[in-house]
């Protein structure tokens, strides 16, 4: 019974918050499609980092209803489960103590029933068996007190009366020879009815007692023989039945008065707060959980038992707390609520590890797709802009062919003209080399962007990566000499041969070192590691480059592979070395990778397939 | 050599007329035109020892030029000068039998270089195939010039 409060609280609880987060709930699928596919998408493209945050939102918005439903499907049928059995054994022990109540009730009664019956036959017995006058004689009354006494102090005192009230005979402790009971509320009743059992009441002697009395006729002259009840021997009867701790057993009157002094607080003969005293058949019970005033009980609810007698009419009243009754049933409660605890708990831990173990698997796959979206991007952004590039080298390429021929015929003009100021021939001279210099620039811009921008069939050879390398090698350090860089290769000796385009990949290598010198502008020394090793399960070979000089910028990284990006000064660099090999790379079914800190210098890890992809291979 | 016949075939106006005053100082005769169809009626009727091509033309572009070129059975050489981003058609037309390819915008001499190599080869071919036809005549074994066989580019 205890766990139904929590159980039905935290249904309210559950609903409460299903009401508020309704939709929210059972959109976690789309909220996740979302999260991984379009916002992303347009967040990376937009700045890298404000989906950071919002993602993080996303990801702990994911994590409390994840938790809250795995909480909600795994305690709901525990609680359920848990609350059946709770309230099937609860009305099955509930039976059980309700039946053993009743028995003891029964029991009661009938002892009580049967002391009534006993005094008042054997008071029946000595009226109809013996005569007023035989009676009347002095000691034989008293002969018949001892003998009724003689096991057990039954009777407290006996009288016989006349049908006048006078007291005929009298044996007991007070002094009642002279008292005329004609007057009393029992004279008359015993006289219609031959029994009469009293209440207690106070009487002659003022303390709480009761009567009982029985007529008898001698030539049609009634009498009555009153004895009282040793009021000791019946409260013993009644009060000495102990039910546990918190039990206790009364007689209550018609009029709701104790006759009996019950065992926690009023006395005999006060008016009883409980129960109220209705008429019933058989035994009644019920549970009550109305205070007693004045009274010191353990607690307010009480389990409340009661038979009427039938001689006297009075109410056998048993009665015991409810917590003491329901004791093992509370116990039993207890241990499934701490059963209950330990589960919710174990679940809350579980749905929390599995959760933050999903979150990290999702996490993991969201990046994964950043990675692959950015890939996507720069892929889909260097094809239009090598289209539009391929143009437009083209558009130029006509005007410079042009403005290189008007140059060659000014200079064969100016060799037929015999006399000319000296001054004026070197200025010419001077132009004219100049505007040979300037077209050899453009022509070098076009021809790179004809370079970024061309769909060349690749020609596949095996390629022994360390020996291509160490020729290329061989070729810059002649180069680099001058700047006091030093090549340092480490290559991986059992590296296999690979199927590749050797005039792409000499490109690449080309532009990657080009890059490392040209990163180290401004130092004395630097060095330029480069090294290979087998990598992606042996399907991949690794090839690092890495350089000791400037590093890239943070805000750059982003850009590096984007056409015409370029930090070199104008005129030295087209911005097109890197994204030449991001498209070479990209043919050849390879990816890469870079590392770079500002002022300490970058690494590209290239990563490319032992087998170059299926399309590039049918061209062979 | 000096005094070879060069047809100059570009859509590129001023280009073709600069490109010819500077290979006729150079003491070429030059014709220029300005597109496919018109080099083949050119060629038709006034032969040339050097063919110097454009690929990106309107109309009838460089590579078709010179498979009818091909078709007019000449011993004429074709050199390819081009502005063309891709490599890949100046490929396709040295498969075709192109001397060799060029990109704009390209230094006179150069150019000058090229047409020699191209007159060269030119000139050998002529020769070979007019010793060929003299052996056949005669009835002498073949197998005596391919001891010496003409240095091919």
């Amino acid at each position: 019974m205890t766990t139904v409060g929590p159980l039905a609280c935290l249904l309210n609880y559950c609903l409460s918050i299903c009401l508020e987060e309704q939709g929210a709930i059972f959109d976690i699928k789309g909220a996740c499609a979302g999260m991984t596919n379009t916002d992303i998408n347009n967040a990376t493209i937009a700045s890298g980092t404000i989906p950071n945050t919002r993602r993080e939102e996303q990801y702990k918005r994911f994590f409390r209803r994840f938790v809250f439903l795995t909480l909600v499907s795994s305690l709901l049928p525990l609680l359920l489960v848990g609350w059946g059995i709770n309230i099937h054994y609860t009305r099955f022990a509930r039976e059980r103590l309700t039946e053993k109540f009743n028995r003891e009730v029964e029991n009661h009664h009938r002892a009580i029933e049967l002391f009534f019956k006993e005094q008042s036959s054997r008071l029946q017995l000595i009226a109809r068996t013996h005569s007023k006058e035989y009676l009347r004689q002095p000691g034989n009354l008293n002969k018949v007190f001892e003998l009724i006494n003689h096991d057990y102090p039954t009777l407290t005192d006996i009288g016989l009366i006349d049908h006048t009230g006078r007291h005929l005979a009298y044996v007991g402790p007070y002094d009642l020879m002279d008292k005329n009971y004609a007057d009393t509320f029992w004279f008359k009743q015993v006289l219609q009815k031959g029994l009469f059992i009293s209440d207690m009441f106070l009487g002659f002697r003022r303390e709480p007692h009761f009567i009982m009395a029985v007529t008898s006729s001698d030539n049609g002259e009634p009498w009555i023989l009153r004895t009282t009840i040793n009021t000791e021997t019946f409260r013993a009867l009644v009060e000495n039945v102990r039910i546990g701790k918190s039990g206790e057993v009364y007689l209550l009157n018609s009029d709701g008065l104790y006759q009996t002094t019950p065992r926690f607080g009023g006395s005999i003969m006060e008016p009883a707060p409980l129960p109220a005293v209705v008429d019933h058949e058989g035994i009644d019970l019920r549970f009550v959980t109305q205070d007693y005033p004045g009274r010191t009980s353990p607690s307010p609810r009480r389990i409340v038992c009661s038979v009427w007698l039938k001689e006297p009419r009075w109410l056998l009243v048993v009665t015991q707390s409810y917590d003491e009754a329901f004791n093992a049933v509370n116990h039993a409660n207890y241990a499934v609520s701490v059963f209950l605890l330990i589960s919710g708990l174990t679940i809350l831990i579980v749905a929390v590890l599995v959760t933050r173990h999903m979150l990290a698997m999702i996490r993991r796959r969201d990046q994964e797709s950043d990675r692959l979206n950015q890939q996507l991007m720069q892929t889909s952004k260097l094809a239009s802009i090598g289209e539009l590039s391929a143009g437009v080298a083209h558009e130029i390429n006509n005007p410079l062919a042009i403005i290189s021929t008007e140059r060659q015929i000014l200079m064969d003009c100016m060799g037929q003209i015999p006399e000319m100021s000296p001054s004026f021939k070197e200025q010419f001279n001077d132009s004219m080399s100049q505007i040979d210099i300037q077209i050899q620039r453009c022509k070098r811009i076009t021809h790179n962007l004809l370079r970024f921008s061309r769909r060349t069939q690749s020609v596949m050879e095996t390629v022994h990566l360390n020996a291509f390398i160490l020729e290329v090698v061989d070729l810059m350090e002649r180069e680099a000499q001058a700047t006091g860089i030093k090549f340092v290769t480490t290559l991986e000796p059992e590296l296999p041969v690979m199927i590749s385009d050797p005039s792409q990949l000499q490109q690449l290598f080309l532009n990657l070192i080009t890059n490392a010198i040209d990163a180290h502008d401004g130092k004395p020394y630097g060095r330029i590691d480069i090294a290979t090793s087998v990598a992606g399960d042996g399907q991949e070979v690794r090839l690092s480059i890495g350089d000791t000089g400037c590093g890239i910028a943070r805000e750059h990284l982003e850009k590096i592979f984007d056409p015409f990006f370029t930090t070199k000064p104008v005129g030295k660099g087209t911005g097109l070395g890197l994204s030449i090999c991001f498209s070479i790379i990209q043919r050849l079914g390879g990816r890469i990778d870079v590392h770079s800190e500002s002022g300490q210098g970058t690494r590209f890890d290239i990563f490319l397939p032992l087998r170059p992809p299926a399309e590039l291979m049918q061209y062979n | 050599m000096i005094g070879s016949k060069i047809l100059l075939v570009d859509d590129e106006e001023i280009f073709s007329r600069n490109m010819a005053k500077l290979l006729t100082t150079r003491g070429y005769q030059v014709t220029a035109v300005n597109g496919g169809d018109a080099a083949i009626r050119t060629l038709a009727e006034h032969p040339v020892d050097v063919i110097v091509l454009d690929l990106k033309m309107p109309g009838m572009d460089g590579l078709t030029t010179l498979k009818e070129i091909q078709k007019l059975g000449l011993f004429t050489q074709t050199l390819i000068l081009t502005g063309h981003g891709s490599i890949d058609s100046a490929l396709e037309a040295m498969k075709l039998g192109a001397y060799d390819y060029l990109t704009k915008p390209c230094n006179v001499e150069e150019l000058v270089a090229k047409i020699q190599g191209a007159w060269h080869k030119k000139d050998s071919t002529v020769k070979h195939e007019s010793r060929e036809k003299a052996q056949k005549v005669a009835g002498a074994p073949t197998a005596f010039f391919e001891v010496f066989p003409s240095k091919k580019r």
